[in-house]
């Protein structure tokens, strides 16, 4: 009981050490994580143009959405012909409202916006949304575990859980993905710009899309219309653009949104400290276990 | 029982006195058999060069093995409530803190660096850093239970913004817990000091000369206790 044989020991202390590397590497890979600032979104990257004032509500992008992803129906309030149905859900990703602005009444289409700045992205533990080379926020179905940290980080409320046993919590996540077969096998464009038959989305360079935005609101403006962009500067640079009539949050959407500071808190920030909590911790044991080893002999230990 | 220590002529007489319950034992073991896996499955999620892990088939499993010890975990202490009620309390009345336990904090380094526990003022069945860490356990306990339900049943019921405290705070009560393990198991493993820690947590019983040592207020009762221990204080200012 009281006499170790030392290769034990030995063992131990090489455990330590390589237990302490590991917690020394998780802080540094913590503290690269923490300098990586996002990038503002390129002008090259894809992205949707929304013009409420050409939009005449036929629902076609909506159509259009559910036939290319293959999204089953939804059975709707009958009285909500204009707002059917009434919000974005794990198999509606597209979808027509009806706003009341400073013009009057109009019609405004939700998707995901594609941020650069993608709470979503920041939080997904499994790597399952991820920025596309093209720029919008792309989904491994794959890769999700339907853990729903999307779901409750995004500023917009674009991602839904499809809960497939609520027990198991077995889900996967779903939202717009820009229609990310299209574009990567270089079919065409996101399926609800391509089927527009008034020109109100349209998608292309993002760029190119924003001059566009930049010359309609000139227009607008000169009509007296309180037009304006949205999404040229918000979460870094949105990849879905949309003119506005009024006041973003007539249309539900938050002027500065907010929650990416919060992700990068809870991930950049707890999540490091965490790391070094946990380095520290190790490097204690060890240095103890190293000092202790020298000065306590097990003989004089009652 | 008498043992035959290595290389030594002699041998050492060993009076076993009993410590643990069989249910403090049981429950002691069930805490560990469900709690290292939970944290194991959680750093999945937690640490981003494990991501792999968490995708597909893998991720489920490492789901339905996270849910299912997290059933046992929460479940543990309240069928320990039901069915040793008394004990219970006697267990959250020993951990709590009491002004003495700063004099184990002073003697601490003393004590678990050097080995003097000469130094070491009388401490109970628990010594005070063992009733932090059992402090730290039911707190915990509470925050991953508060926490984790309703991150498992009210997604989409519950308001974001709670979600993401939820979230948060499952977090941070992982961080402590984990830390917290991790000393504990230094300690019961590979700390020369703490030798009869883990026979007293596997067979229940610890030596008699050694409770009188390490835990002389549960073995002598506290007012014995600081008798003696006030002589020897005398006795060695003598010398």
């Amino acid at each position: 009981m009281n006499d170790r044989p030392s290769p034990k020991l030995a063992m131990n202390r090489r455990e330590f050490l390589g237990l302490s590397a590991l917690g020394l590497g998780i802080s540094l890979a913590g503290a690269r994580a923490a300098a990586a600032a996002p990038s503002l979104a390129s002008p090259d990257d894809v992205a949707i143009l929304y013009d409420p004032v050409k939009c005449v509500g036929c629902k076609a992008c909506q159509m259009a959405c559910k036939r290319w992803n293959k999204l089953p129906n939804e059975s709707t309030d009958p009285l909500g012909i204009y707002e059917s149905p009434r919000d974005l859900s794990a198999i509606t990703w597209n979808i027509i409202k009806l706003r009341r602005a400073e013009a009057g009444w109009h019609f405004f289409n939700y998707q995901c916006m594609h941020c650069t700045d993608a709470a979503c992205v920041e939080v997904c533990p499994s790597g399952a949304l991820s920025h596309d080379p093209h720029g919008f926020v792309a989904l491994d179905r794959v890769k999700c575990i339907g853990c729903g940290y999307c779901t409750q980080f995004c500023p917009y409320g674009v991602p839904h859980l499809r809960v497939v046993n609520l027990l198991t919590g077995e889900a996967k996540a779903a939202k717009c993905i820009f229609c990310q077969d299209r574009i990567r096998t270089g079919i065409g464009g996101p399926a609800c710009a391509e089927i527009c038959p008034v020109g109100a989305l349209t998608w292309g360079k993002r760029g190119k899309l924003l001059e566009k935005a930049r010359a309609r609101v000139a227009e607008l403006q000169a009509k007296g219309m309180n037009a304006r962009i949205y999404g040229e500067h918000e979460a870094g640079g949105l990849r879905r653009l949309s003119i506005l009539l009024d006041e973003p949050e007539q249309y539900g959407l938050p002027s500065v949104p907010k929650t990416p500071a919060f992700a990068r808190a809870w991930q950049r920030v707890i999540q490091p400290l965490g790391n070094v909590v946990f380095g520290v911790t190790l490097a204690g044991i060890l240095a103890a276990f190293l000092f202790v080893r020298r000065k306590i002999r097990m003989e004089e230990v009652k | 029982m008498t043992v035959q220590l290595k290389g030594r002529a002699e041998t050492v007489t060993i009076q076993w006195i009993p410590k643990y319950t069989v249910m403090e034992r049981l429950g002691h073991w069930i805490h560990t058999a469900t709690f290292v896996p939970l944290a194991i499955t959680g750093m999945i999620l937690y640490f981003p060069f494990l991501q792999p892990l968490a995708q597909g088939e893998a991720g489920l499993f490492i789901r339905l093995v996270h849910r299912g010890a997290a059933v046992i975990f929460g479940l543990l202490p309240i069928i320990y409530a039901i069915v040793e009620p008394r004990r219970l309390l006697l267990h959250i009345r020993e951990f709590l803190p009491r002004k003495e336990d700063i004099g184990w904090l002073k003697a601490a380094p003393a004590y678990y660096l050097l080995g003097k526990h000469e130094v070491m003022p009388p401490q109970g069945r628990f010594n005070a850093g063992e009733k932090l860490n059992g402090l730290m356990m039911i707190v915990t306990w509470f925050i991953f239970g508060i926490t984790g339900v309703p991150m498992w049943f009210g997604k989409g019921i519950i308001p974001p913004e709670l979600f993401r405290w939820l979230v948060v705070f499952h977090d941070l009560a992982m961080i402590v817990a984990v830390c917290m393990l991790l000393v504990h198991l230094y300690l019961a493993v590979a700390h020369p000091l703490m030798w009869a820690g883990l026979v007293s947590m596997r067979f229940g019983v610890t030596s008699a000369e050694y409770a009188a040592e390490h835990h002389a207020k549960w073995y002598y009762g506290p007012k014995r206790a600081m008798e003696i221990w006030e002589a020897k204080k005398r006795e060695g200012a003598h010398h």
